[in-house]
C-alpha cells in the first residue's frame, strides 16, 4: 500500500477481515509471497484494486460495505441492460460455522443459486460439477444437440471463457481431436439414448445409418467448437510460435481423411485450412520486420507519433524497453519481451552493466525490486512473468543485491514542467474529456474477454496475462494523480479555482459519455486527501460546482457495497466503459467465495457465473463509439497531452506541496 | 499506485523519502555522450565507470552512470548519459541536451562517416542551448589502438574541434589510453564550478591554474 494512504488501509484491512469471514480461507495469513497458501495468494489479487476505491464515510460502521455472507443484502451484479440482478452463491448460503468453511456454499446451494443465477440466459440446468475432460465431452454432447437446444450457446461461451483455469489448451485439442475420430458407439448415455428413443426391434440397417447421423452430428459438433476455440484464442495460439498451427493442421488432416464419408464437412475443412494458414508462424522476414517496432510502454520511451496513433492490444511477445536502476540511481535501458521472466531481465541487466570475471569481486545474485515513488519495495522471483504492466505509475524497477535491497531509495519524481507550466490552462473541459473517452474506449476495447477470466484466475492454469487490463488499472491510477498533481502544481489561488471547476466539469462530461473509468477516477483524484484539504481553493468554488460535486462524490460512496455506483451503471444502456477497479474486485470476490475444484471435479457453476460477468462486459463494449477523426493542431496537442500525462504518484510529496500552497492552520 | 500480487513479498519502508528534489534543484553535473553508432560511446563509458572492455557490441538505447566526485569544497554526483547512435528518441535527445551541462561527441578514428554524424548533433546542442560558449564539449576520435584502419587523421580532428570552437582529445577504451583524461579535461572545462575525480579534493596537476576562477557549485 502507497505510504501515507492511511484512510484506505484500514478500509483494506476492513475488507480483508471481512474475507476471511466469508470463508474460502485456510488461515488468515498476512500477505506474504512465497509459502503462502492458495488462499492468501488470491487475497493478494484482491489488494491491487482496493486502493482505488473512496475511504469509507464514517457511520457505514463495520464491513458493512464489503460481501460477507452476513450481510443482508448479497452483491448483486446488475448487467447494464438490466435484467435483473445475478446473486452470488457465496451470499445465498449463509455457512452456519462462519469462519473457515472451506466447503464451497454454492453446492449446498446449488439449485437455489442455479436457478436464481441463469435468470438473464434462461432455461436449463448448468453443469453438475465433473472432470475436465468429462466437461469438455458435455458441451460437445450440447452442442451437438443432444441435450439442450437453446441453452448451448451459453454453455459453449461458459465453456469457451474459462476452460483454460481447468483444461490446458494441450488437453483440450487432444480431447478435439480424439472426439472428431471417434467412430464407435460411446455405449453408456448414448447408446440408451438410442434405445429409448425408438421401439424395439428395428432393422441393423437403420441402426447403421443413425450411427452416421451420430457420428456426423459429433464431427460437426467437434468441428464447431473448434471454431470457436480458434476465433477465441487466435491472439494466444499465434504466440505460440512453431507450434501456433499445429492444433488446426492436425484437425485439418483428420477431417480432409473423413470427407469422402462426410462429404457435407467441405466448408469446414476449407475453414480448416484458412485457420492453418492465419496461425502459420510468420517468417522469419516477417519477424525481423516485426522485431524493429518496439512497443512504447514506459514513459521515457513514448514517441508523440506513437501516442497519436490508435491504441493497438499489448502481447506477450511484443518487446518494449524498460529502464532498470542500481542502488546508486543509475540505470540501464534493455529490451525485452514483455511476457519476459524476471530471471532473463536480470541476465539482461548483468549483460548491459558489463559484470565480467575479471572484476575484483564477483557479484552476488542480483534481484529484482519494484520501488514505489515512496519508498515501498516488493521483492520479485526469478520465476516471474509479466511483470511490467504490474507496476504503479511512478513505481521503477531496480536490480541490486539482496543485502542493497534495504537501503534502496526511491527515485525523485520527474515532472518536466514547473509550476504555472501547465498546458491544461488552454485547453477546454470539453476538448479534455473528449480525449480521455477516446483514450479510454482504445484501452478497454483492447482488453480481451479472457483476460477479464485470467486477472482473478492468475497464477493457476491460466497462461495468458491480463496485460491489456492491467494496463486500463494503471491508466485509471494515472488520471486520479493526474487532478492532484495538476491543482497542487497550480501555485495561484484563482487559477487553483478554475482548474477545479475545469476537472468537475471534465468529470461530468466523461459521466455524461458514460466513461465511467475516467470518471470516478476524476471524481477519486480531487477526493485525494492532498486536494481536498485545500480549504480556501474548494470554498472559492461556486455553489453549483460544490453541489454538482458532492453528487459525483455519492457515487463514489463504497457503502453498502457501492450502491450508488451500481444503480448508476443499471441505467445506462450501451456502450459504456465500468469502473474497472470495482468490476475487478467483483470478480476477485466472486473468485474467492466459492472453490473452483472439488477434488478433481470442476465446479461449473463457478465458471457459469464468472462467464456472466464478462458477458455482461461484452454488452457494455456491444456497441463501438464513433472514432476520432480530427487534426487540427490544437486538437492534436490536447491528444497528445492527454495520452503522455506526467503525475506524482508520491502520496508524501503530494501532501508537502498541499502544505506549501495552503499552510495548516496552527 | 503500487500493485502488489501473489508472487512478492511487500517490504514496507517506513523511511520517509528525503525532500523532493525537482530536477532543477538538484546538484548533479550531467554529462551526456553522444555520436553514431558503433563508436564506442559504451565502451568508453564503461572503461569510465567501471574500469573494464568487452569486445561484443550491444547497441544501446539509454544509460546513465552516476559516481560520486569532489566539488568545489564539497561531493556531488556525475552523471553520464550513454545515448543511442541510431535516432530513434528524439523527444529525449531534446531533452538529455536541455538538461545537460557538459557533451561528449564521439567518432570513430576508422570511420569518416561517423565524425560527418557528430555535425547534426552538434547544431542540435547549439540550437538548444544557444550558444555553446561556457558549455564544456570535447570532441573524440576514439579507437585510437586501430592504427591501421584509420581514416581521419589527428589535424582533422583537431580543426574539427577548433570551427567548432571545443575541446579535442583521441582516446581508446580497449586499451585504456585517454579515457580518464577525458572525463578529467571536460570537468576542468567546467568554470562554474571547480571538480575532480579524486574525492579527496587533490587534484591533478592540469587542475591547478592559479588564474582559474573558483565558484560556488550553482543550483542549475
Amino acid at each position: 500500500m502507497p505510504a501515507g494512504m492511511k484512510p484506505l488501509e484500514k478500509f483494506l484491512k476492513k475488507q480483508t477481515t471481512a474475507l476471511t469471514r466469508a470463508g474460502g480461507f485456510v488461515g488468515g495469513v498476512t500477505d506474504k509471497a512465497s509459502g503462502g497458501t492458495g488462499a492468501s495468494r488470491r487475497r493478494a489479487s484482491l489488494s491491487r484494486v482496493v486502493p482505488f476505491f473512496r475511504e469509507t464515510s464514517p457511520e457505514s460502521g463495520q464491513a458493512r460495505e464489503v460481501f460477507s455472507p452476513d450481510s443482508e443484502d448479497p452483491p448483486s451484479w446488475p448487467s447494464a441492460a438490466g435484467t435483473g440482478p445475478v446473486s452470488v452463491p457465496g451470499s445465498a448460503n449463509s455457512s452456519g460455522s462462519g469462519s473457515g468453511d472451506v466447503r464451497s456454499p454454492s453446492l449446498s446451494s446449488d439449485e437455489q443459486s442455479s436457478e436464481a443465477s441463469l435468470v438473464t440466459e434462461g432455461g436449463g440446468t448448468p453443469l453438475h460439477p465433473d472432470t475436465p475432460d468429462n466437461l469438455t465431452l458435455a458441451v460437445l454432447d450440447s452442442v451437438a444437440g443432444k441435450r439442450f437446444g437453446h441453452c448451448t450457446e451459453t454453455l459453449l461461451d461458459d465453456f469457451m471463457l474459462t476452460h483454460p483455469i481447468f483444461l490446458t489448451a494441450d488437453r483440450l485439442q487432444q480431447v478435439l481431436l480424439q472426439q472428431f475420430s471417434f467412430e464407435g458407439d460411446r455405449g453408456g448415455r448414448e447408446g440408451e439414448r438410442r434405445e429409448e428413443g425408438r421401439g424395439g426391434g428395428r432393422g441393423g440397417d437403420e441402426d447403421a445409418e443413425a450411427a452416421m447421423m451420430d457420428a456426423a452430428e459429433r464431427k460437426q459438433a467437434v468441428l464447431n467448437v473448434a471454431f470457436r476455440y480458434l476465433d477465441t484464442y487466435r491472439e494466444l495460439l499465434q504466440e505460440e510460435g512453431e507450434r501456433s498451427n499445429s492444433f488446426p493442421k492436425e484437425l485439418y488432416l483428420c477431417a480432409v481423411q473423413e470427407l469422402t464419408r462426410y462429404p457435407e464437412l467441405v466448408e469446414d475443412v476449407l475453414k480448416l485450412q484458412r485457420w492453418t494458414e492465419i496461425l502459420h508462424c510468420p517468417s522469419e522476414e516477417e519477424k525481423e520486420s516485426r522485431k524493429k517496432q518496439v512497443r512504447p510502454l514506459f514513459r521515457h520511451f513514448r514517441r508523440i507519433d506513437a501516442c497519436l496513433q490508435p491504441r493497438e492490444a499489448f502481447r506477450g511477445s511484443d518487446e518494449i524497453f524498460c529502464r532498470v536502476y542500481t542502488p546508486d540511481h543509475s540505470y540501464v535501458t534493455i529490451r525485452s519481451r514483455l511476457s519476459c521472466r524476471v530471471g532473463e531481465i536480470l541476465a539482461l541487466v548483468r549483460e548491459k552493466l558489463q559484470y565480467s570475471e575479471d572484476q575484483p569481486v564477483l557479484p552476488g545474485n542480483l534481484i529484482l525490486v519494484a520501488v514505489t515513488s515512496a519508498g515501498e519495495k516488493a521483492v520479485f522471483r526469478p520465476s516471474d512473468e509479466a511483470v511490467f504492466t504490474t507496476l504503479g505509475v511512478n513505481t521503477h524497477l531496480f536490480a541490486c543485491e539482496p543485502s542493497e535491497l534495504d537501503s534502496l531509495l526511491p527515485l525523485p519524481e520527474e515532472i518536466h514542467w514547473s509550476p504555472g507550466d501547465s498546458k491544461l490552462h488552454d485547453m477546454s473541459a470539453e476538448e479534455v474529456s473528449n480525449q480521455l473517452v477516446v483514450f479510454d474506449w482504445e484501452l478497454f476495447s483492447c482488453v480481451h474477454e479472457v483476460e477479464f477470466v485470467c486477472y482473478v484466475f492468475h497464477g493457476e492454469q491460466s497462461r495468458w496475462r491480463p496485460l491489456n487490463l492491467e494496463l486500463v488499472l494503471q491508466r485509471c491510477s494515472e488520471v486520479q494523480h493526474w487532478v492532484a498533481t495538476e491543482i497542487l502544481q497550480c501555485q495561484s489561488l484563482p487559477k487553483r479555482i478554475q482548474l477545479l471547476r475545469k476537472f468537475i466539469k471534465i468529470a461530468a462530461l466523461c459521466k455524461q459519455q458514460q466513461d465511467l473509468l475516467s470518471f470516478l477516477a476524476v471524481v477519486l483524484g480531487l477526493d485525494n486527501p492532498a486536494v481536498s484539504r485545500l480549504r480556501l481553493t474548494w470554498e472559492g468554488l461556486p455553489g453549483k460546482f460544490r453541489k454538482q460535486f458532492q453528487q459525483f462524490e455519492s457515487i463514489a460512496d463504497p457503502s453498502r457495497n457501492h450502491k450508488s455506483y451500481r444503480d448508476l451503471i443499471t441505467s445506462l444502456r450501451p456502450p459504456l466503459i465500468p469502473f474497472t477497479p470495482l468490476l475487478l474486485k467483483d470478480l476477485t470476490f466472486l473468485h474467492e467465495s466459492c472453490k473452483t475444484f472439488h477434488g478433481e471435479l470442476v465446479n461449473f457453476e463457478k465458471m457459469h457465473k464468472v462467464a456472466e460477468m464478462v458477458r455482461i462486459i461484452r454488452r457494455y463494449r456491444s456497441s463501438q463509439l464513433a472514432m476520432d477523426t480530427e487534426t487540427s493542431p490544437s486538437h492534436l496537442q490536447t491528444k497528445a497531452y492527454v495520452r503522455q500525462l506526467q503525475v506524482i504518484d508520491n502520496q508524501n510529496l503530494l501532501f508537502d506541496m498541499s502544505c506549501k500552497l495552503e499552510p495548516k492552520d496552527t | 499506485m503500487f500493485s502488489t500480487n501473489s508472487y512478492r513479498s511487500l517490504i514496507h519502508s517506513s523511511r520517509w523519502t528525503p525532500a523532493p528534489r525537482m530536477p532543477e534543484q538538484s546538484n548533479d553535473y550531467r554529462v551526456v555522450v553522444f555520436g553514431a553508432g558503433g563508436v564506442g560511446k559504451s565502451s568508453l563509458v564503461l572503461r569510465f565507470v567501471k574500469g573494464t572492455f568487452r569486445d561484443t557490441y550491444i547497441p544501446t538505447v539509454e544509460d546513465t552512470y552516476r559516481q560520486v566526485i569532489s566539488c568545489d569544497k564539497s561531493v556531488c554526483t556525475l552523471q553520464i548519459t550513454d545515448t543511442t547512435g541510431s535516432h530513434q528518441f528524439p523527444a529525449m535527445q531534446r531533452l538529455s541536451i536541455s538538461k545537460g551541462h557538459a557533451f561528449i561527441l564521439v567518432y570513430s578514428i576508422t570511420s569518416r562517416q561517423s565524425l560527418e554524424e557528430l555535425k547534426p548533433i552538434y547544431q542540435q546542442v547549439l540550437a538548444i542551448k544557444g550558444t555553446v560558449e561556457s558549455i564544456p564539449i570535447m570532441l573524440v576520435g576514439n579507437k585510437s589502438d586501430e592504427m591501421a584502419q584509420r581514416e581521419v587523421e589527428t589535424k582533422e580532428g583537431e580543426a574539427q574541434a577548433t570551427s567548432w570552437k571545443c575541446a579535442f582529445m583521441e582516446t581508446s577504451a580497449k586499451t585504456n589510453s585517454n579515457v580518464k583524461e577525458l572525463f578529467q579535461e571536460l570537468l576542468s572545462l567546467e568554470k562554474k564550478r571547480d571538480m575532480s575525480l579524486s574525492i579527496d579534493g587533490k587534484r591533478s596537476g592540469k587542475n591547478k591554474r592559479a588564474d582559474k576562477l573558483k565558484g560556488k557549485c550553482s543550483i542549475m
